[in-house]
């Protein structure tokens, strides 16, 4: 055909819907109990304070800017742009604990920065989650015979999710930070009474 | 002619013997000659000593100095070998000054006493550390714990309660 001669009266224009917050909201499925709201002339929609909270406190993790060895080279590879932790609301890497509600514990924990960290950690305000990064946060990892190493973060502080590797690279990261979400997600009263989703 | 067998030339009676180690010139010398051949070996152009490193081998210590020249391009490793009671060797921190902190790690991880040294305390470890752990003899049953004093300073103590989650 040739190009010059379409008969562009032909041509059927289709008007894309806008997308509005709640069609976001609804898409996430986060809120279950979204209500037809259009239907009911106004934006009302019911849910549980547990749900609201939960999705407020996963979808803005704030980590505290601390690492201890080169899983925090990875945690920097993670944070940057190529790989974007930004995507998850958490690209703010808190210089202070007291403004942190996310700590990765990224590298080998010795016995010297051990009440450190745990100081870091008490010092950060709840809620709080600990993410244990590489073999040696999780259990001493290479040093595990070493005199001066800890075996694993957890004998000095809760974790929450635990990322295998040696370091993991920033997949494992992400994959690790939606474990988080998960868990934050299913966190309260509501999930434990089966009123979330 | 090779630096080690400068040094025997010039100190015979203190140098046991001389060889290679991993093709770097190397001489096996007493403790006493010590001190005086490492004046000379600095005035023969090494005037980077790069590591110092304590080996104990169950029965007896020895200290390893790697040596370096900037100027001629050239390795040079002494090697002092000390009984296993009481190891004790004169310091080099008034020849090189590097010598002042390579010799404190070496006290610290396995124990070697320095005569002479100006400042000779732990450097990594924690000050109330109980023994030397690169030594063989070091007692890996017993965990040691570091806790913050108030005034920052570190307290070790076996009993990590006030660490470890209860």
């Amino acid at each position: 055909m040739d190009p010059l001669t379409i008969d562009t009266t032909k041509i059927k224009m289709t008007k894309k819907q806008p997308v509005t917050a709640l069609d976001k909201l609804n898409d996430t499925g986060l809120i279950s109990t979204v209500l037809a709201a259009r239907e009911r002339e106004g934006l009302i929609l019911f849910s549980t304070i547990d749900q609201v909270f939960n999705w407020a406190r996963l979808s803005s993790l704030w980590p505290v800017t601390s690492g201890l060895a080169c899983c925090a080279i990875e945690m920097m590879a993670t944070a940057m742009a190529h790989h974007d932790v930004a995507r998850f609301g958490m690209e703010i890497f808190r210089a202070s604990p007291r403004q942190a509600d996310l700590m990765f514990v990224a590298g080998t924990v010795t016995k010297r920065m051990a009440p450190r960290v745990k100081k870091l950690y008490e010092m950060m305000p709840d809620p709080k989650w600990v993410i244990s990064v590489g073999s040696c946060a999780n259990t001493g990892g290479p040093y595990h015979e070493s005199y001066s190493v800890l075996k694993g973060v957890d004998m000095i502080i809760p974790v929450d999710v635990y990322i295998p590797g040696c370091p993991p690279r920033p997949e494992a990261w992400i994959y690790g930070i939606i474990q988080l979400r998960e868990k934050i997600k299913n966190q309260g009263y509501g999930a434990k009474w089966g009123l979330n989703k | 002619m090779n630096p080690a067998e400068e040094i025997k030339q010039l100190f015979p009676d203190s140098v046991v013997s001389v060889g290679h180690q991993t093709n770097k010139p190397l001489a096996i010398i007493k403790k006493e000659g010590l001190l005086k051949i490492a004046e000379k070996v600095k005035e023969m152009g090494f005037d980077n000593l790069s590591v110092i490193t304590g080996i104990d081998y169950g029965d007896r210590f020895e200290v390893v100095y790697n040596f370096l020249s900037y100027t001629k391009k050239q390795n040079l490793v002494l090697k002092v070998v000390l009984g296993h009671e009481n190891p004790e060797v004169d310091s080099l921190a008034s020849v090189w000054k590097v010598a002042d902190w390579l010799e404190r790690e070496t006290y610290d991880l396995v124990g070697i006493k320095f005569r002479g040294h100006p400042n000779l305390k732990r450097i990594l470890l924690p000050d109330g550390w109980i023994g030397h752990p690169l030594r063989k003899d070091y007692d890996m049953s017993v965990d040691q714990f570091v806790t913050v004093g108030e005034d920052g300073e570190d307290i070790v103590s076996t009993d990590g309660s006030n660490l470890l989650r209860r």
